[in-house]
């Protein structure tokens, strides 16, 4: 069967079984090797892509499901000599990644969680986070890097709102 | 490069519930979110040679709010769910399920049919607050569709499930307050090693399901029967739960039977705390 959706901007198609993960198709046939295949149980998240702007597991994720969807991975949300997603420039302003295996779904999560949720307060970045696992226990420096960054962007807004007036 | 030998799955992502029902008849085995599915390979079983995927049929993902009733389409997911019915008087219950079961990637792509629909899974979350709920489920075959409750439905789905499709689950809205309490072991996406819901309809009575201790998820009769009529405190609830605990726990990798049964009446004790401050937890 032939899988037809948007990789990352650009048309994408698959010919094979359909029941094959997403985060197979990704890694083997589109060598985005940016998720990461971990757990392949939908528990540590480190295969985490958006489809359809929102975070979801693809080792869990057949790719007939996504037949018309759009695709972003890691690479999509910035990629080489690119500006960094803000959320992505907070974490390496802060220098929170260590080993760095959690990072790609991380980032995926939490980029979606801030897009929608400007006003969180930490106990909700927790919850958001309670499904990306972070071997290195670097839990804290994350939450505080998110706070940060919604922080800044609150006072960036502020600042353009007072700047209109 | 050649993922799968043999040939070539049928895979049908079809666009309303009669194709469903068609290819259901056909043998096809029914593909919702896929997050108990797409685990088979790693449990030894092999994935279906013929699917139905439900995520193009738009009925199927709408949760309609009606005075008397809510109705919930099987391909709705946890999180649409939460959305559907959050801050709706006496379904606080099944919100705090659907908020608290997997962690909020899975939540976001696992749906209501599927966790009803899965024979081995004895965790589900949404069963037991269902249950406390007294809800019931429709199921369309190709002769047609039937309305059953919860509890048949589940003493049943073995053989039902072998054909049908479950399309819709119906919540009645007679709960004052209800509440879902739940016991993992570790907070990041752990499996429940116990689940207590309680409901309160508008006339007083209580109803009381337990979900993870047992293969399949049950109401507490004998609980249910010494609660009814009296004023209780979460406490009192407490000793009665002690004395009418008739679960045989199973055992499983997160616990042992003998722990997942112990730890009811205390759970009994947190989910009557939660319905007096008027329901959730
Ligand atoms: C990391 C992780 C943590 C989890 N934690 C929890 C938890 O805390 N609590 C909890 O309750 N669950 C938990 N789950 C399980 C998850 O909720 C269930 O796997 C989910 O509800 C299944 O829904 P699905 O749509 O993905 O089902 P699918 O995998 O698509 O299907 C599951 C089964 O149901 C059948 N089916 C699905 N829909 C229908 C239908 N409409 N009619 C007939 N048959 C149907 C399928 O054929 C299949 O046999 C967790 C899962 C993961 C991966
Ligand atoms: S590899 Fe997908 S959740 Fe762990
Ligand atoms: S930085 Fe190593 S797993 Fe998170």
């Amino acid at each position: 069967m032939t899988v037809t959706f948007q990789l990352n901007g650009d048309r994408c198609r698959f010919h094979d079984d359909p029941m094959t993960p997403l985060l197979d198709v990704l890694r083997q046939e589109k060598f985005l090797t940016g998720a990461k295949a971990v757990c392949r149980e939908g528990f540590c998240g480190a295969c985490t892509v958006h489809v359809d702007g929102e975070p979801v597991m693809s080792c869990l994720k057949p790719v007939g499901l996504v037949s018309g969807c759009s695709v972003t991975t890691i690479e999509g949300l910035s990629s080489g000599d690119q500006t960094l997603h803000p959320l992505q420039a907070a974490f390496e302003a802060a220098d929170v990644v260590q080993c760095g295996m959690c990072f790609p779904g991380m980032v995926m999560s939490l980029s979606a969680f801030v897009r929608d949720n400007p006003e969180a307060t930490r106990p909700e970045i927790k919850t958001a986070m309670s499904g990306n696992i972070c071997r290195c226990t670097g839990y804290e420096r994350i939450i505080d890097a998110v706070a940060d960054h919604l922080e800044a962007q609150k006072s960036g807004r502020q600042a353009k709102e007072t700047a209109h007036v | 490069m050649d993922m799968r030998e043999g040939p070539e799955r049928i895979f049908d992502s079809v666009a309303t519930v009669a194709e469903a029902v068609d290819a259901r008849a056909a043998g096809a085995a029914v593909l919702a979110g896929g997050t108990w599915i797409m685990r088979d390979p790693r449990r030894g079983v092999a994935l279906p040679e013929r699917i139905v995927a439900l995520s193009k049929i738009a009925e199927l993902q709408r949760v309609d709010v009606l005075d008397d009733r809510v109705s919930i389409g099987a391909a709705v997911t946890h999180a649409g769910l939460a959305q559907a019915i959050n801050g709706l008087a006496g379904l606080e219950g099944l919100a705090a399920a659907a908020t608290g079961a997997a962690n909020p990637a899975i939540r976001r792509v696992a749906t209501v049919g599927g966790n009803l629909c899965t024979l081995d899974f004895a965790a589900a979350d949404l069963v037991p607050a269902l249950l406390a709920l007294d809800a019931q489920v429709e199921l369309m075959v190709a002769d047609g569709g039937r309305i059953l409750p919860i509890s048949t439905f589940l003493a049943e789905r073995a053989v039902l499930l072998k054909t049908a499709l479950l399309t819709r689950v119906i919540v009645p809205r007679a709960a004052t307050a209800s509440a879902h309490v739940r016991l993992p072991l570790r907070k990041a996406g752990d499996y429940p090693v116990a689940i207590v819901s309680v409901a309160r309809a508008s006339g007083g009575a209580i109803r009381v399901a337990v979900g993870s201790v047992e293969p399949v998820a049950r109401r507490w009769t004998a609980l249910e029967d010494e609660l009814s009529g009296k004023a209780v405190t979460p406490e009192e609830t407490q000793a009665l739960a002690e004395k009418t605990n008739d679960f045989m726990g199973r055992d499983g990798i997160e616990a042992e039977g003998w722990y997942r049964r112990e730890v009811l009446p205390a759970l009994v004790r947190r989910a009557f705390a939660a319905l007096q401050k008027g329901g959730a937890a």
